[in-house]
């Protein structure tokens, strides 16, 4: 037999090649829509911790650049004489206000759409450049020691690369918004060393389900998070506490009493917070004037109780580890609490929820400090107490019990305060519930999405809604290389046929190809009319999502073809974005 | 290998091959269109599964029209997925003298015609399948040239599918 020379020859044998090793690839690890979603959630995360890490190491170079000292905030604030510990916070806010307002113009036009609006009430968008400013503007409310948190800006950064990957791979409306959700799981992941906290805190608190479908994505992106963290940092577990035991069941008495403290505080907490940001803006000041009156009081506290600055995290260290006195620690919770009601009500951009876990450290350990003077046997070390208030404060707080009961045990790995620290999480989410009915995060979401037209949820209620635009399509005409080619750069199982108006006429199925994939010499002659199959099953655009996932029942596809009455096919429909849009459309009533 | 019904209910995909419905030797036409239509003639007369004779010929000729139905220099597989069909038919014809079927295929001797049910896709491409293989292999194409009878012919088909 002659050697074959014609290039087209040869390309065709190629393309064959390579769809055989495609089709053997598929058989022997069967990747399904749910492998590949877990595949990008990985991306997500690896990225979203780079993210993350780079984010924590410039807020940690202008801290640097600003206070000349590497010291942590509270010890460099320390350091500087009085008039600097007052102006520092207020340049602080100063320049954040700078960026903010120069920010406006690069960002116009673009919403300040933060991750949890995003994936709640928008399509998964997370605007890049706005949250960029706003990042940059963090960077400096958070170096000159603002009291803020670090960790909402990681997160939205995180969420941020998300919405990028998935826009750039056109994912639907509900993939986008989970990949979102993946990209923030990753970003608490790595913020806080986390992982099932870091998943559990998206579904619970934003997803509002912990349906496998969208947990076992997060799960992958939190743990590829803190495997990255892990690997690139030495950083363990957040807050090293020393041993603490239960003596006697009746030790549970007094945490019942904590749960009630944290769920009244942490309301009070929120609302005062509220209630700051009303008077900021009541002041009519301008945004950079603002900040810098935010800072300023900042300063102010800051002069006497330097504690006040940062995100609170070294002074909870020393609270768990009793190196803080009583006195001294009442006076820090109280000035603390002025001092995030002024950074974060004067507009300073960063996070909240690390000064909560420090409102529960300090309320927790002052609260263990009096039960243990009046029955020492009942409360034989406040530290365990200021643990027990850190996740009953976060629970009150963010209305998610079972997030903060597991962010708790995995920021300290102290599984000893487990059955504590779950009756008083519990005890104080329903105390808090009952006060208000607002949590930490439906406050901004709720106003939102009154601004939102269309209600508070993304509702998908059509197939038009869910599917896929501009599916790859074949000609009736189409030579079996082309359909070989299509087949190898598309990764579907189906290719759609339409003809020249662009009316579906049926689907050429890889699975019937497939034996045939060796004989170059039908390729030559079998064209997509030949093979293709016009009984495929097609879902209308009107249809509902149940009528849609009755037509995957009678049918093993991923994807189903859009046709319209006129028989123009319009899309394709991917049974998991399907299934994630009923699990979304379950959870809410 | 389970072959559904769309082979006829006694006949197998080999036994289908080595017996088509139709078969013509030295059959006198000028173009690859005129054998389209004596070969689809012959098939509607020899068998009653051809239900809708224009529709067959018209899907045939149809298809033809769209992209080349030769799988080599000399042989032609013109075919079609037709309603029209109740079963895979099969006419197998060889031509007195070479005819165009288009431009880049102008010496066919060997003509297979396929008509195949609708829904019999992956029949239709394992028959096809098996047609390519075998006409593949120059001996196979010489001795059907050669065949002096029918029944050699049928008989060097058979033989083809056992190598």
């Amino acid at each position: 037999m002659k050697a074959v020379t014609d290039p087209a020859k040869l390309l065709l044998e190629r393309l064959l090649r390579l769809l055989r090793w495609r089709v053997w690839i598929q058989e022997k690890l069967q990747p399904t829509e749910w492998q590949i979603t877990l595949l990008w959630a990985a991306l997500v995360g690896g990225l979203g911790a780079l993210v993350s890490l780079i984010f924590k190491g410039l807020a940690e170079g202008v801290h640097d650049v600003l206070t000349g000292s590497g010291a942590g905030v509270v010890e460099s604030m320390r350091q500087l004489p009085w008039w600097g510990v007052l102006a520092l916070p207020a340049a602080g806010g100063l320049l954040a206000g700078f960026v903010l307002l120069l920010g406006r113009r690069i960002a116009r036009g673009q919403s300040s759409t933060d991750y949890m609006e995003a994936i709640v009430i928008g399509s998964g968008h997370v605007p890049i450049r706005s949250s960029l400013v706003k990042s940059a503007a963090a960077l400096f409310s958070i170096g000159s020691g603002g009291s803020i948190g670090r960790e909402g800006p990681m997160v939205q950064l995180s969420a941020v690369i998300a919405s990028f990957l998935g826009r750039w791979r056109q994912f639907t409306p509900p993939q986008l918004r989970l990949l979102v959700a993946c990209g923030a799981a990753a970003g608490i992941a790595s913020a806080y060393n986390a992982p099932i906290a870091g998943s559990f805190f998206v579904a619970e608190i934003i997803l509002g389900t912990i349906a496998m479908e969208s947990l076992g994505p997060l799960a992958v992106s939190a743990v590829v998070a803190a495997l990255t963290v892990r690997g690139l940092t030495s950083e363990a577990q957040l807050y090293k506490v020393p041993a603490f035991k239960l003596n006697s069941a009746w030790e549970m008495l007094p945490y019942i009493g904590l749960g009630l403290i944290a769920g009244v505080a942490a309301p009070w907490f929120l609302r005062s917070l509220k209630a700051a940001e009303n008077f900021f803006v009541a002041t009519k000041l301008p945004l950079i004037a603002r900040l810098t009156l935010g800072g300023l009081i900042v300063g102010a506290l800051a002069i006497k109780v330097p504690e006040v600055c940062g995100n609170g995290y070294s002074v909870v260290v020393d609270i768990l580890n009793g190196h803080v006195a009583w006195l001294a620690l009442a006076v820090i919770f109280a000035c603390k609490w002025l001092a995030t009601a002024a950074s974060f009500g004067s507009g300073a951009p960063g996070g909240v929820f690390t000064p909560s876990l420090f409102m529960g450290a300090s309320a927790g350990f002052l609260f263990g400090t009096g039960v243990h003077a009046i029955w020492p046997a009942g409360a034989a070390n406040p530290g365990a107490f200021a643990l027990v208030g850190m996740g009953a404060f976060l629970s009150a707080a963010s209305h998610a019990p079972v997030m903060a009961v597991i962010m708790l045990f995995e920021m300290t790995l102290s599984y000893d305060i487990i059955l504590p620290l779950m009756l008083c999480s519990v005890v104080a989410y329903y105390t808090a519930k009952g006060f208000e009915d607002r949590s930490l995060y439906s406050e901004a979401l709720k106003r939102k999405a009154a601004e939102t037209p269309g209600g508070l949820a993304f509702e998908v209620g059509s197939v038009a809604e869910l599917m896929k635009s501009k599916p790859p399509t074949l000609r009736a005409g189409a030579r079996f290389a082309e359909i070989a080619e299509l087949f190898l750069s598309m990764r579907v199982n189906n290719l759609y046929v339409t003809d020249g108006e662009g009316r579906f006429l049926g689907a050429v199925s890889l699975h019937d190809i497939k034996p045939y994939l060796g004989e170059a010499g039908l390729a030559e002659l079998v064209i997509a009319k030949d093979i293709l199959r016009e009984d495929f099953p097609r879902v209308a655009p009107d249809a509902s999502l149940s009528d849609a996932l009755g037509g995957f029942l009678n049918f093993e596809a991923e994807r189903l073809p859009v046709v319209a009455r006129d028989g123009t096919l319009l899309g394709s429909l991917a049974k998991g974005d399907l299934l994630l849009a009923l699990v979304e459309r379950r959870k809410k009533p | 290998m389970l072959m559904s019904n769309y082979f006829s209910s006694v006949m197998s995909l080999p036994e289908l091959i080595a017996s088509p419905d139709a078969l013509v030797l030295d059959l006198k036409v000028a173009s690859g269109e005129e054998a389209i239509r004596a070969l689809h003639q012959r098939l509607r007369s020899a068998t009653p599964d051809v239900k809708n004779a224009e529709q067959f010929l018209q899907d045939l000729l149809d298809r033809a029209a769209l992209a080349s139905v030769c799988i080599a220099d000399d042989v032609a597989l013109p075919h079609a997925r037709t309603p029209a069909v109740d079963r895979i038919v099969l006419a197998v014809a060889r031509t007195a003298a070479p005819v165009a079927f288009d431009s880049e295929h102008p010496g066919v001797r060997l003509v297979f015609l396929v008509g195949t049910p609708k829904a019999a896709v992956s029949e239709y491409l394992q028959l096809v399948a098996a047609l390519s293989r075998l006409l593949k292999n120059p001996g196979t194409r010489a001795a059907l040239l050669t065949a002096p009878t029918e029944d050699e012919f049928r008989a060097v088909l058979a033989r083809a599918q056992k190598r």
